[in-house]
């Protein structure tokens, strides 16, 4: 979803560059599944529980390991995730993170290359977007995709608002089943 | 050639005379009152190693009639800029204003007490302070002696000022990191500006000075005696609040009449008296206007609201615009007849813009004792915010607009059915900008039931105590550069926070760890408003001094200048380096050798962008909250890849320490568990001894593995020289982690500076003490 642009844009031209909205976790798994080097940033919004018990972490966790993705632990997310079992693949803060990637000649968490999707899951959306904002300006080379169940119109690829958390938990449940499927 | 050296001659011939290069009390250094190009290679250093971070706020510039432009994906604007610069610039204006308003504070300051004292009144900060200005002796280069040469200091940062704001035009500097430099500079003359301003006010009002154990001062909305007239001033000017107090005392009233401040202002008046009282930082400014208690509020500069007039008419509070910085459009009464002004307060509920302070007292303290009797004063009971909470659909209307993301909407909701659990928590996140009951479609009155979850319970703050004592500095200045007093960290700033409980907390994890710890400004209030389980608050818990474990308010926001001077006093006094106009030597000692880490995680405004940067100039880091995001630039290094090189001073050798000490200028996180192991970190210095690299490694690691978790700082290698860093009680793991990972020993550095790694008029020989 773009922002409509007047014709004459120095006059009225008012926002940003929106990102694509998209609802479909279908779409979104496919977009994953052909990243190349593909991270997953998780911040603290993550160590609350679901309505059902589940550490929204898992979620996370899950999506990783569909198509063994790595994972880099902002603030204190590392001590959850290592208890879930998973070690993080790096332990950037997110500002450390995003100072990094907007590097293209970085080597990535793994050093096998920058990588060319990030997704952002769990930072609170203040400091996410303008995260998401630098890399939008000086990370041309890489493209940006949100989880959390706000939309995030600093990255290329955001979620809509979810009026209930479960539609947007289902829509996470689905998006870990299309990336488990395969090509 | 010759007529440009001529020139020059005579400029610095102008510069000696005003700071009076004559009198011996040092030589003059290398950079007397210096301009935007004297210290600009410092700059380009420090920038080299932190490369600036920016986080476009606005895609757009539109700052002029070419505009708006888009600067994304590489556009540059009409008049030729990139987004980067465009960031930059914005920073710098934002110091600008910051800087402006101290200075400008510290100018209005002096006016008025020079009217009062006259420009010979000398400057006597009592008989432990003899370094009394460090911030404009190293700048500036003078030794100031009277209120009249404070002036001096501040017409030179009033010039800096004009050019520099200047490079602001649309069609000037080209340059992201010319204009990081001209941030910096302005931002260093936004400390001299502080330290003029509150050395005239110690000097001129008789504040506390040479001493650490001032007195403990009631704080919070149960301390108020709303049966009394109540006189609320606001703002950090404390020229009229100050008379507001002679005035009762004058007339036997300081018992009969309330007073009590909000923001900087309630700091600068219970220096004056410890009679009144502090409502709280500016996060409560808007509960408690609203709420009516006061019955005549003052506003005075910086950080007031702008529609103080409209609330305080909402509410039936008298209302005085004290300065010339906010009038409100109001009638200026300055040279009316007091009776007559006080007639139509009372009368026709009148407000008045009065700029002549004794004037303005006596009518405030007129108008209260007039209308307080007459004026109903009350919280709302919890019965009453019951029914006005079942209005609340919790269509989440406010939680769209909250700066603080949190939906109030589910607190009130929980209220409706008689539970105040859930907005007793959420009044500690709320920062008090009312911006949900103006979205709310059902027009419930938040802010009044929150009357309800706001705590009437009274806290203890201690009163500002004013620059750090040279007998201190002799005493701290070898543990801090050895290492053996894990740090000093200065937590300061506004009110901004994600919750108010994390300065008290912070404060708490660190005093009891035998750092230093100061605070200044909304930052020193918020962390006497908890109390442990004892009912005791951090003022009462730890010593005032300044030693380790001790917590030490240094006072308003222009006391941060004694911060900064503080770590200038360390390099003079204990290490002996001469500070007359020798700025980048100075700041050199500081960056790598003074453990302090300064923390504004409520930081809002455009002073605290300022007192942050000035700090980052001298190199000392500043970790930042989250909402400080959007002030669109951070300093950060890539500890991996930045340059950490740095000159052993005594082998006249470059050397590759690989150590990122400090790793980060300025830096944001997201939560108080992430910024506690960072500040510890950002406490490292090249120059620790073993002993106190293994203190403050001890903390890092203790305060990661409770905050983090999961095992050892993955970074712990890099500040690991030899195995005596390594703290005795993690010995083994870390030995283990160490092998596994292929460490190797290195040696420490015996006399660490930048000098010499950049090009400089500074000799490497300066930094030998």
């Amino acid at each position: 979803m773009s922002a409509v642009i007047p014709r004459h844009r120095v006059n009225v031209l008012t926002g940003i560059k929106s990102a694509k909205l998209i609802e479909d976790a279908g779409e979104y798994a496919d977009l994953i599944k052909k990243a190349k080097r593909p991270l997953l940033v998780v911040g603290p919004l993550l160590l609350a529980s679901t309505a059902d018990g589940k550490f929204l972490m898992e979620y996370a966790l899950d999506i990783a390991k569909a198509c063994n993705i790595p994972i880099c632990a902002t603030a204190q997310t590392r001590g959850k995730i290592v208890e879930l079992g998973i070690q993080p693949a790096s332990l950037y803060d997110v500002v450390e993170i995003v100072n990094a990637l907007k590097d293209p000649d970085w080597q990535g968490v793994k050093k096998e290359g920058n990588h060319d999707l990030v997704m952002f899951f769990g930072i609170r959306s203040d400091l996410g977007n303008q995260g998401l904002s630098t890399l939008k300006h000086f990370a041309p080379h890489l493209k940006t995709m949100t989880l959390c169940k706000h939309y995030f119109p600093h990255a290329n690829y955001s979620l809509p608002n979810f009026k209930k958390d479960a539609k947007w938990q289902e829509f996470l449940e689905s998006l870990i089943a299309n990336l488990k499927k395969g090509d | 050639m010759a007529v440009a050296e001529k020139k020059l001659s005579k400029k610095l011939e102008e510069i000696q005379e005003r700071i009076k290069a004559d009198l011996p009390w040092e030589p003059v250094g290398p950079t007397p009152m210096p301009e935007i190009p004297d210290l600009r290679q410092w700059d380009m250093r420090l920038l080299k190693t932190y490369e600036p971070f920016y986080a476009p706020f606005c895609d757009l510039c539109c700052f002029c009639t070419y505009g708006k432009c888009d600067l994304t994906e590489g556009r540059r604007g009409a008049c030729g800029i990139d987004i980067a610069t465009q960031q930059a610039r914005f920073v710098l204006v934002a110091c600008l204003m910051g800087c402006s308003a101290h200075a400008a504070h510290g100018a209005h300051i002096l006016e008025f007490l020079i009217e009062k004292h006259g420009p010979d009144k000398k400057i006597d900060l009592g008989g432990s302070i003899n370094i009394e200005a460090p911030n404009i002796r190293t700048i500036v280069g003078l030794k100031p002696e009277t209120l009249g040469d404070l002036q001096i200091a501040l017409e030179y940062v009033f010039k800096e000022i004009g050019h520099l704001l200047d490079s602001c035009h649309t069609g000037q500097e080209g340059s992201a990191l010319d204009y990081e430099s001209k941030a910096l500079h302005a931002s260093m003359l936004d400390h001299v500006g502080m330290e003029a301003a509150d050395i005239a006010q110690i000097v001129g009002f008789g504040f506390p000075t040479s001493v650490a154990d001032t007195p403990l001062v009631d704080m919070g909305w149960g301390a108020i005696d709303k049966t009394k007239p109540v006189i609320l001033v606001s703002g950090h000017n404390p020229a009229t609040s100050t008379v507001v107090i002679d005035y009762l005392r004058e007339h036997n009233l300081e018992d009969k009449v309330e007073v009590c401040g909000l923001c900087c202002t309630a700091l600068e008046t219970t220096r004056y008296s410890d009679k009144a009282k502090i409502v709280g930082p500016l996060s409560r400014s808007l509960f408690f206007m609203r709420a009516g208690i006061a019955d005549v509020i003052m506003t005075d500069e910086q950080c007031i609201r702008t529609d103080t007039p409209q609330e305080a008419a909402k509410v039936g509070s008298a209302m005085i615009a004290c300065l010339d910085k906010a009038m409100y459009g109001l009638e200026d009464a300055s040279e009316m007849d007091t009776d007559e002004i006080v007639r139509r307060m009372v009368d026709n509920k009148e407000q008045f813009a009065i700029l002549d302070s004794p004037k303005a007292a006596e009518v405030a303290v007129k108008v209260a004792m007039e209308i307080a009797p007459l004026r109903k004063k009350g919280w709302v009971t919890e019965a009453e915010a019951i029914e006005l909470a079942k209005k609340c659909t919790n269509c989440k209307m406010c939680e769209q607009v909250c700066p603080n993301l949190f939906n109030i909407g589910a607190g009130v909701t929980e209220v409706a059915k008689g539970n105040f659990d859930l907005i007793r928590q959420q009044f500690l996140q709320c920062i008090g900008c009312g911006k949900c009951e103006e979205e709310c479609p059902n027009n419930v009155p938040i802010f009044k039931i929150m009357q309800t979850a706001a705590s009437m319970e009274t806290w203890k703050c201690r009163a500002g105590r004013g620059p750090v004592m040279d007998t201190e500095i002799r005493n701290v200045g070898a543990p801090i550069t050895l290492g053996t007093i894990p740090g000093v960290i200065a937590i300061v700033g506004c009110s901004n926070n994600p919750n108010i409980n994390d300065i008290a907390d912070m404060v708490e994890e660190f005093a009891k760890r035998k750092y230093i710890v100061v605070l200044t400004g909304c930052a020193a209030m918020a962390a006497g408003m908890k109390k442990d389980a004892d009912g005791k608050t951090v003022y009462e818990k730890y010593p005032p001094d300044f030693d380790g474990g001790g917590v030490v308010n240094i006072g308003s926001c222009v006391a941060n200048s004694h911060i900064s001077g503080a770590a200038i006093k360390i390099a003079n006094i204990f290490a002996a380096l001469p500070l007359r106009a020798n700025y980048e030597v100075m700041a050199d000692y500081v960056l790598n050798r003074v453990g302090a880490c300064g923390v504004a995680w409520g930081a809002y405004s455009q002073k605290a962008a300022s007192i942050g940067t000035g700090f980052n100039r001298l190199g000392v880091p500043v970790v930042l909250g989250p909402h400080s995001s959007k002030y669109r630039r951070l300093y950060l290094s890539r500890k991996e890849e930045a340059d950490w090189k740095v000159m052993d001073a005594r082998k006249k050798e470059i050397v590759d320490t690989v150590e990122p000490a400090p790793e980060h200028l300025a830096y944001v996180c997201e939560t108080k568990e992430k910024a506690m192991p960072m500040m510890a970190k950002l406490c490292i210095r090249r120059n620790d001894t073993p002993q106190g690299r293994a203190i403050k490694l001890n903390h890092y690691i203790s305060l990661h593995k409770k905050y983090i978790g999961g095992g050892l700082p993955e970074d712990l290698h890099l500040f690991v020289r030899r195995d005596a860093d390594i703290p005795l009680v993690y010995k083994k793991e870390v030995r283990a982690h160490l092998q596994e990972i292929g460490w190797q020993p290195r040696e420490p550095i015996g006399l660490p500076t930048l000098i010499g790694t950049y090009p400089t008029k500074v000799s490497v020989d300066s930094v030998i003490h």
